[in-house]
């Protein structure tokens, strides 16, 4: 086991020396800035993924005005917020929220392709665009729910909400139980982007 | 539709054979490296040195040769090495990269094995 560790380790070794020896010649060519890395994965880093859903979902959860207007206004709830530029973009501009209660539990899919609302959940997971997914998440919802470990008493009814070019739809996820300690930066780090496509439950650490 | 290049160039791996890592929402790096290289060639096809499709195909055919090696001779399974190759492949393409000037700058970094390290590459 060793060797293998150590082979592991030399591999690694061996393509770390060849990315910066490469970076270091292109920037030395020219070809590309010193800080252009940086700056095209800041794309992802910073400006559109599901660091800006997380903080969507916990003003809702803090301000009850907040919550309905994000209800009855989703773009321009969202707009309100302090988030980065260009978060607005493509595949952002017509998003709807909807809200999970005791009454109603939400799952988004896209049963044409893969619609999903890019700058606030970020990249998709690799099952979004599975045929199967898709299919058994308008035919057997709570069976699907159930598998993610989800699972809705009948009492509660399940709404499906069917992405596409025109809407994308998230979940805006029942506020943990015991979290009144929490400030809204704390609440914005337990939210996940499956708990705001509906497949998991927003929980506190340890719960 | 995309009107942002890094958004496109992800979308069109999603799905595909050269789907990347990813990991609750966001690209998922184990090392350092492996963030680097992601952003060298984002920030490239990016520029305009060459369409994100013609990368992405070297990427596909690495990952294919990988898939097609004897059990004997393949390595452990590693996205970011077939990213590598796939690269490099696509600068030598586009007459960007010179194989011999990457041998030269890691011989500086590494002056004892740059021999072996480009064994795989050239």
């Amino acid at each position: 086991m060793s060797q293998l560790f150590d082979y592991e380790q030399e591999r690694e070794a061996e393509s770390a020396a060849k990315v910066r020896a490469l970076e270091a010649l292109l920037i030395e060519k020219g070809v590309i800035g010193s800080d252009s890395v940086d700056t095209v994965l800041g794309h992802f880093e910073t400006v559109a993924g599901p660091f800006n859903g997380a903080k969507i979902v916990a003003r809702a959860w803090v301000d009850a005005e907040y919550k309905t207007r994000l209800l009855a206004d989703t773009p321009r709830a969202i707009a309100e917020l302090d988030l980065a530029q260009g978060m607005d973009g493509a595949e952002g501009e017509h998003m709807m929220a909807v809200a999970n209660s005791l009454e109603v539990h939400n799952l988004i899919i896209c049963t044409l392709c893969s619609c999903y609302p890019w700058p606030i959940l970020g990249l998709p997971p690799y099952w979004y665009k599975d045929p199967v997914f898709r299919a058994r998440g308008v035919r057997e919802p709570r069976a699907v729910l159930r598998e993610f470990g989800v699972p809705v008493s009948d009492e509660t009814e399940v709404a499906v909400w069917d992405s596409s070019a025109q809407i994308r739809w998230f979940v805006l996820p029942e506020r943990p139980a015991n979290s009144e300690h929490l400030s809204e930066e704390q609440l914005a780090e337990l939210v996940t982007p499956e708990s705001m496509m509906g497949v998991a439950l927003v929980q506190l650490p340890g719960a | 539709m995309f009107t942002r290049f890094e958004d496109f160039a992800a979308n069109s791996m999603l799905g595909h054979e050269d789907s990347p890592p990813r990991s609750q929402g966001r690209l998922h790096f184990s090392q350092d490296w492996q963030r680097s290289l992601f952003g060298l060639a984002l920030a490239m096809s990016k520029a305009g040195h060459f369409e994100w499709e013609a990368f992405r195909q070297n990427l596909i055919g690495s990952i294919a040769t990988w898939e097609q090696l004897s059990c004997g001779n393949q390595p452990p399974w590693d996205y970011y090495e077939r990213f590598l190759e796939a690269l490099i492949k696509v600068l030598q393409e586009h007459s960007l990269l010179d194989i011999e000037e990457l041998q030269a700058r890691l011989s500086v970094l590494k002056p004892d094995t740059a021999d072996t390290e480009l064994r795989n590459i050239a």
